[in-house]
């Protein structure tokens, strides 16, 4: 009887809102907390700048450019009526597997990955755009059936529609990224509703076709995984960066080094630091102290992102909402765990430290959704 | 339930609370795991990380030491110290994306495969601060270029070390033998006494009897390494290293050319397996001349061999590094029945005047055991019988001995037992006796292997130095001497440190006018013409001949052979020529042809060719001719 009352999901919720949207509904704690963390992030590559933070090209000047790009595109998609996505998610769905293809295509190699296109001189991870197209694409999915939410069909057309740019990134190769996709994918289904038994039927699915799946990974994609295992198994390749991580996290102790006294990272001991290892580097010079307030920061976005999607009271919004927040904390716990040694290697960002433009602008733009949607809720807000 | 109403209708929220809080419960999950995993690394074990760094920063660091050089006995240098190029690499400073384009290039350089590079590098994975060896000896071509190209090097390292140079190379190869790299069971070994995994080590011959002289003691500094752990600067030297001691070995390289020199003639002309003279001074013990063929070059270690280099050596059927004076032994042949000889001379079985009848074979029941001379002799007596060679006299010595007693007499002659040379993998030799051949094949030694036994056959083995030793000692009056090859060990100052005085293993328990007997019997040899012209050489030579048979019978039922010849020269002056009644010879010899199946014996014109030019006699009596495809059949 539950189902039936699902899909009796009203048909009419996404009308009758401002159509500005109204700033006073503005989510300044949402900001905050992303703007602590942006702050954070350009720190970060303040640090991780060895030729000097304000020399021509270095992260820290190229952070600030892609932070000011960021706060554009935030405050921009703010300001535009999520409504229209209804009308332009196809639109954007198909430019968005356009421009994978071209990475495919075009795109520069960098550590046996095909991920990036240069554009005006910058790197630009299309990847990291697929997450919130497909954030936004998947809730107007969702809100158009949400009458059936509970039907397996349902289930069916989101896995379809997140499956193309899932392959087009598992075969740059990027494991990680693709794992972010279908993190968003459980994340905006589960929180809109839909049915768990199909849900937890495809999960096992799944973990059946994982010896299937190793049949199919590349061989570098293996040894990651087994060198998370044993570290030491691969002490030059991807066990060397865990050991080294490890080596430069533990050394932080409780208080850190100090911005800028990390030994680790400036002595080039982390191959990939100015990408996906800014944390540890974050761990050392920070301690632990630092590692907490990044954490309480995460968990302060994740429950305003939250709060966002279940005042909006509508499918569209609940579904932003889960595959933000989804996507957010998936980062956290892979990039994060992998740096602590509780996660394989799988070269995944963690959202506003990672010195990388696009995830940066790509988080910007899920959150300046929320905040549209926020800003396009019916008041009163509910009194809790 | 379902009168929803437009623009608010009932909110989804009552329907997922429950999913929220799970959702925000995996949440709460993933950052207090992550926390606690992080307040694990860093607070609890983050301890331990600074105390080693601290531990780090200050570091005592080993110093080399020179290591001693070694001379021959007249001072020349035959193994030195040079100068040479290393290349190292830090693994901690290669970046991981740069390896492959690194270690490649170096290949390229150091004309190394770039597999094994990568291999040394990840060897020791623990250990990412500390250098790893890729090269040694680099031409200083290569590390001009690796300096030059040190931008795009990342972790190579040049570093400059000694050396070992042997500067006779092949020529005291099986002698000196050669440092190389330690090796992870030596380390394991080793490493409380000092030794460094980085380290060379004596790996055979005199250089790995000696390593504990030649060594010195390595010193000890303290360094401070930078954060990244480089060594910023050394804070004090803690200990200075004492250079290793010299050695002065008893070799002569001069004789050690001319004994090569003799034996590769006779290699080129008879195609030998392998063969050996060696050369010594009947007085002392003392080791002039010790050659083995094939030889190797041991600089080639002393350089790092490569595997392909080392594959050859291990590839050729002659085995080049095994040294055949010492590590193998072969039937002595004829040259055994000095042993016979004596030991029937002194139970009293025979005296130097009785006489036996000889003839074409001996039998014993069924079987018959013939003499190499298919005639016979006729009645022999003792010298007679040793200058002839004859078989049948001697099958019916060792008869009457009996096999336990001609051992006896063998190891009072220092068969069977080490004699004791500083050189690794000494053979023992086999003296058969019935206890032996019950311990080994469960049975007494038949009455027809007692007859091998007393000409040196069946299980009778013994090593070339061993027979020279055994007539180094009936040349000398009976003193069996300790082979030796080092005569003083040098401090790096010059003084000396040790003298090593000649060392009595035992005295030959053989009474002297035996002894003489058999020497004279030794000349009679030479002087009988059983060695064929050596009698016409302008010297006085006196020694015995062998021809071992082994191996496999061919068509018409003979054995292929190997020819022995020992000798000792009696000392002589310009106008006293040598006698060998006397026991005062300087120089004994023994020659040994592997497989040398040729119309005479090839071992006594490898002694003749070494006499002529040794005692530089103005002659050539040598006869090639003789030295061609063909059998002597038995002409002990």
């Amino acid at each position: 009887m539950t189902a039936m009352r699902i899909e009796r999901t009203p048909q009419s919720s996404l009308v009758a809102r401002p159509e500005s949207g109204s700033w006073r509904a503005f989510d300044a704690q949402l900001a905050v907390a992303a703007l602590a963390l942006a702050v954070i992030g350009l720190l970060m590559a303040w640090t991780n700048s060895p030729d000097g933070p304000l020399s021509p090209g270095s992260i820290f000047t190229r952070g600030l450019m892609w932070f000011a790009l960021a706060i554009v595109a935030f405050a921009a998609v703010a300001s535009f009526d999520f409504r229209w996505l209804r009308t332009l998610s196809w639109l954007i769905y198909l430019v968005n597997l356009g421009l994978l293809v071209l990475t495919l295509v075009i795109g520069i190699t960098i550590n046996g990955a095909q991920r990036w296109i240069l554009v005006a001189g910058l790197t630009f991870q299309i990847s990291e755009i697929s997450k919130v197209i497909m954030i936004g694409v998947l809730a107007t999915f969702l809100e158009a059936r949400r009458e059936s939410l509970g039907k397996v069909s349902t289930l069916i057309g989101a896995g379809l529609l997140t499956a193309p740019p899932f392959l087009l990134v598992m075969i740059q190769p990027d494991l990680g990224s693709a794992l972010v996709l279908v993190a968003i994918l459980t994340g905006a289904l589960f929180l809109s509703g839909a049915s768990l038994r199909w849900m937890g039927l495809a999960a096992g699915s799944v973990v059946a076709m994982v010896p299937v799946i190793w049949s199919i990974l590349q061989d570098y994609q293996r040894r990651r995984l087994l060198s998370f295992l044993d570290p030491t198994s691969d002490p030059q390749g991807a066990g060397f960066q865990v050991i080294q991580a490890q080596i430069a996290v533990s050394s932080g102790g409780l208080f850190g080094k100090g911005l800028t006294n990390g030994t680790q990272g400036a002595s080039d001991l982390l191959p990939v630091q100015s990408t996906d290892f800014a944390f540890a580097v974050l761990l050392e010079e920070l301690g632990f102290m630092g590692g907490i307030v990044v954490f309480l920061l995460f968990v302060w976005l994740i429950w305003r992102v939250l709060l966002i999607g279940w005042r909006s009271g509508t499918v569209f919004g609940i579904a932003v909402a889960g595959g933000t927040a989804a996507m957010i904390v998936f980062q956290l716990l892979v990039n994060a765990g992998m740096i602590v040694g509780m996660m394989p290697v799988t070269g995944i960002p963690l959202p506003f430290i990672t010195h990388g433009g696009a995830s940066l602008v790509s988080t910007a733009i899920a959150l300046g959704l929320l905040q549209s949607i926020a800003m396009r809720t019916e008041q009163p807000r509910p009194s809790w | 339930m379902s009168d929803y109403v437009l623009g608010r209708p009932e909110p989804p929220q009552t329907r997922l609370g429950v999913r929220f809080g799970v959702f925000g419960l995996i949440v709460v999950l993933v950052v207090g795991a992550l926390t606690t995993r992080l307040f694990y690394i860093q607070a609890v074990q983050g301890s331990y990380y600074s105390d080693l760094a601290d531990q780090n920063l200050h570091q005592t660091l080993p110093i080399k030491s020179a290591r001693g050089i070694i001379y021959d006995r007249a001072g020349r240098e035959l193994a030195i110290n040079i100068p040479s190029y290393v290349v190292y690499i830090r693994p901690a400073d290669m970046p991981f994306s740069q390896r492959d384009a690194v270690s490649d290039r170096l290949a390229t350089l150091l004309g190394l495969d770039q597999a094994e590079i990568i291999a040394a590098v990840d060897r020791y994975a623990s250990q990412r601060f500390e250098l790893v060896r890729i090269a040694s000896d680099v031409s200083s071509d290569a590390a001009r270029i690796i300096v030059e190209e040190s931008r795009n090097l990342p972790g190579v390292e040049i570093g400059i070390e000694d050396r070992r140079q042997y500067e006779y190379g092949p020529l005291m190869s099986h002698v000196l033998g050669y440092v190389a790299p330690i090796s992870a069971d030596q380390f394991a070994q080793l490493s409380d006494s000092g030794y460094l995994r980085d380290d060379q080590i004596g790996q055979t011959g005199v250089e790995a009897r000696f390593e504990d002289v030649l060594r010195g003691t390595y010193g000890q500094e303290q360094v401070e390494r930078d954060a990244s752990g480089r060594i910023a600067r050394i804070v004090q030297i803690i200990q200075q290293p004492e250079a290793g001691d010299s050695l002065e070995l008893t070799i002569d390289a001069e004789i050690q050319r001319e004994a090569t020199d003799a034996l590769q003639w006779a290699t080129d002309i008879v195609h030998l397996q392998h063969g050996v003279i060696i050369v010594a001074n009947p007085q002392t013990g003392e080791i002039l001349a010790m050659v083995s063929l094939p030889t190797y070059d041991d600089n080639l270690f002393a350089r790092g061999i490569t595997t392909a280099e080392y594959q050859a050596l291990i590839d050729n059927p002659n085995h080049p590094l095994v040294n055949y004076a010492i590590s193998e032994q072969y039937p002595p042949g004829s040259t055994y029945k000095l042993v016979t000889a004596s030991g029937g001379l002194m139970d009293g079985v025979i005296t130097p005047t009785s006489q036996l009848e000889t003839a074409a074979y001996l039998e014993i029941g069924p079987y018959r055991y013939y003499d190499w001379n298919r005639r016979g002799f006729g009645p022999l007596d003792v010298t007679q019988a040793y200058a002839k060679s004859s078989d049948t006299f001697f099958y019916q010595v060792a008869g009457m001995l009996g096999v336990d007693r001609l051992a006896y007499w063998a190891d009072q002659w220092g068969f069977g037992k080490r004699t004791g040379i500083d050189l690794p993998a000494e053979a023992r030799g086999i003296i058969p006796t019935n206890a032996w051949k019950q311990s080994v094949f469960g049975q007494d030694v038949f009455p027809g292997e007692a007859y091998h036994a007393g000409i040196g056959q069946g299980y009778d083995a013994a090593t070339p130095l061993q027979l020279l030793n055994a007539y180094s000692a009936l040349a000398n009056g009976g003193t069996l001497y300790k082979p030796q090859i080092v005569r003083r060990v040098l401090a790096p100052d010059g003084t000396v440190v040790r003298d090593f005085q000649p060392e009595v293993l035992s005295t030959v328990g053989v009474d002297p006018d035996v002894l003489l007997t058999m020497r004279l019997a030794a000349r009679e040899v030479v002087t009988s013409r059983h060695s064929g012209n050596l009698v016409d050489l302008p010297l006085v030579v006196a020694g015995k001949t062998g021809t071992a048979e082994f191996g496999v019978r061919d068509g018409q039922g003979r054995l292929p052979f190997h020819s022995w010849f020992v000798a000792f020269v009696p000392n002589f002056t310009a106008d006293q020529p040598g006698d060998p009644a006397a026991t005062d010879s300087q120089l004994a010899i023994v020659a040994f042809a592997y497989d040398a199946v040729v119309k005479a014996n090839a071992a006594t014109e490898m002694v003749k060719y070494f006499l002529q030019d040794h005692y530089d006699l103005g002659v050539d009596l040598t006869r090639p001719d003789l030295m061609q495809a063909g059998n002597l059949w038995g002409g002990n």
